[in-house]
């Protein structure tokens, strides 16, 4: 690890994906990505032919901030295609680490838009999201 | 009744998520997934306040979130706080002065002020609730929010005559004994749950004359690995693990008192010192007892009476060099405390009563301080190196 690495947190891990509505590809729809940490982040991209996507990782320096605190990092991605909005991705990051999201793995996902969403925590991060991934869910125990 | 250990963990760490959502709907959806039916929702839930920080650094910012129980929780009240996760959060820590709390007593001016901000937000819950037979408040928070919760308990007692049940992680010393002794008195040692890691810094801070609430009673100690203190064992993740599967009974102990014999014992000694929990912890005791032999000084600042001018450093540091051309007796003990405290941060010189003006017991006094702080900066800097979670 190089110095330059020093107090580099990940707030969202590289993403890519397909969408489907009920079962089609979704061709040329545009995603918006909000990451909020200390300041709002926001960048877009589109869906190809065959409804895939990418999205970077999302880095930050938090040099100046080495104090004793949770880290809270919000996610939000929400997808626009033929004059609907569809919020597919709802998710608080609890930890700093790259691919967290995925256990580790490469975050690739499926999202079928007609989907309900649903809660999924991997890594004490809880996710509400349309889509799905590979990653194993935690085993939740809250003792209530 | 009260939580068990793990409930009460997993609000103090779930709230941390419960404040980033923008919509309510996900929030239902998260505590529905996560908590079954146990909380009913509305749009009251939310609390934001301002943090008590430098003007320059002041944000808006969600400090917590209160519920309304449902099914086997009906009449209960859940009210969450989180911890630091703004810089101006952070400061509000370190920004030492008193100020006074519902009943008056003298509490950190810095938690105050940021509770005092959310207070009309929670008026205002409570009352939406108050059809509903409310005959249990749980008040929960860690780090900073842990501070947030023992001044709400104190509030909720103050304002509804409700003795609530308490239950802080990691949390900072909130106030000084007259706030901590009577919170304890109002609400109940056996109500109140205090949980902190031996090696967990936070818990730390303020060094004396601030002290925890309960003051009396049970604590809730959890060991952690190594001696030094430092952020890694302040993390929630942490104290779920360790409190899982625990009930209350098998995590808490009497702490130990000590008598001015062991606390002059320890003065006396030249051994080396290090930034353990357990020296801090005598370095705390070790303070009152010598300021209590500065006769008058100390009712004047455990009581917060002095000036607001002055910061408590400051009236320590004025009680303990006047004192110490008072009598023999006295001023032995100002050398052995300095001494103690000069070691700690590795300073090798000899002293004797000559040296204590007062530029030189503050001098001392601040760099105690500013060492104890930067514990908290340096472990963190470490865990990140390390690639470690906060």
């Amino acid at each position: 690890m190089s110095l330059g690495d020093v107090g580099k947190v990940c707030l969202f891990s590289s993403m890519s994906g397909a969408i489907k509505l009920d079962g089609k590809p979704v061709p040329n729809a545009l995603l918006k990505r909000t990451v909020k940490f200390n300041k709002p982040k926001t960048d877009e991209t589109r869906t190809n032919e065959q409804g895939h996507f990418e999205f970077p990782a999302i880095f930050e320096h938090t040099v100046t901030k080495f104090l004793p605190q949770e880290f809270v990092a919000n996610q939000e991605i929400t997808l626009y295609y033929q004059g609907e909005e569809y919020r597919m991705w709802t998710g608080v990051k609890r930890t700093p680490e790259e691919n967290a999201e995925s256990r580790g793995e490469p975050l690739i996902v499926e999202c079928e838009l007609s989907n309900q969403r649903q809660l999924k925590q991997v890594n004490n991060s809880p996710i509400i999201s349309l889509c799905t991934w590979s990653a194993e869910a935690d085993q939740v125990d809250t003792g209530f | 009744m009260e939580l068990s250990a793990l409930q009460a963990a997993s609000l103090a760490d779930d709230v941390y998520a419960l404040t980033q959502y923008d919509r309510l709907d996900d929030a239902i959806l998260f505590l529905s997934s996560k908590y079954k039916d146990s909380f009913n929702l509305s749009s009251d839930n939310l609390i934001k306040g301002k943090t008590g920080g430098p003007s320059l650094l002041k944000c808006r910012t969600a400090f917590g979130f209160a519920l309304l129980g449902t099914g086997r929780f009906k009449g209960h009240v859940f009210l969450l706080f989180r911890g630091t996760q703004y810089l101006a959060d952070w400061l509000t820590n370190f920004n030492i002065g008193v100020s006074r709390s519902r009943y008056g007593n003298p509490a950190h001016d810095g938690f105050n002020t940021a509770f005092k901000s959310i207070e009309p937000q929670l008026s205002q819950f409570m009352e939406s609730v108050r059809a509903s037979n409310i005959h249990s408040v749980h008040c929960i928070g860690h780090s900073l929010g842990g501070a947030l919760a023992t001044l709400c308990s104190e509030w909720v007692h103050s304002a509804f005559g409700i003795a609530p049940y308490l239950y802080t992680y990691g949390s900072p010393r909130v106030g000084l004994i007259g706030f901590a002794a009577m919170c304890t008195q109002k609400i109940g040692c056996d109500r109140i749950f205090r949980v902190y890691h031996k090696t967990d810094v936070v818990p730390c801070i303020p060094l004396w004359p601030f002290i925890h609430t309960p003051n009396i009673g049970k604590d809730y100690y959890l060991p952690s690995p190594g001696f030094l203190v430092g952020a890694e064992y302040h993390s929630m993740k942490h104290y779920i693990t360790s409190v899982r599967g625990k009930e209350w009974n098998a995590l808490g102990r009497q702490p130990e008192r000590k008598s001015d014999e062991d606390i002059a014992k320890w003065l006396k000694t030249d051994t080396p010192v290090n930034m353990t929990s357990t020296v801090l912890e005598w370095l705390g005791h070790a303070i009152n007892y010598v300021i209590n032999k500065c006769a008058s000084g100390v009712s004047w600042i455990i009581s917060g009476a002095a000036s607001a001018s002055l910061t408590i450093m400051d009236q320590l540091a004025y009680i303990i060099s006047t004192s110490v051309n008072l009598a023999e007796t006295i001023s032995s003990w100002v050398i052995f405390l300095m001494r103690k405290i000069m070691r700690l941060l590795g300073h090798q010189h000899i002293v004797d009563s000559a040296d204590m003006t007062h530029e030189f017991v503050r001098g001392i006094l601040r760099k105690l301080q500013q060492r104890v702080n930067q514990i908290a900066q340096s472990a963190l800097s470490d865990a990140l190196v390390n690639g470690r979670a906060i």
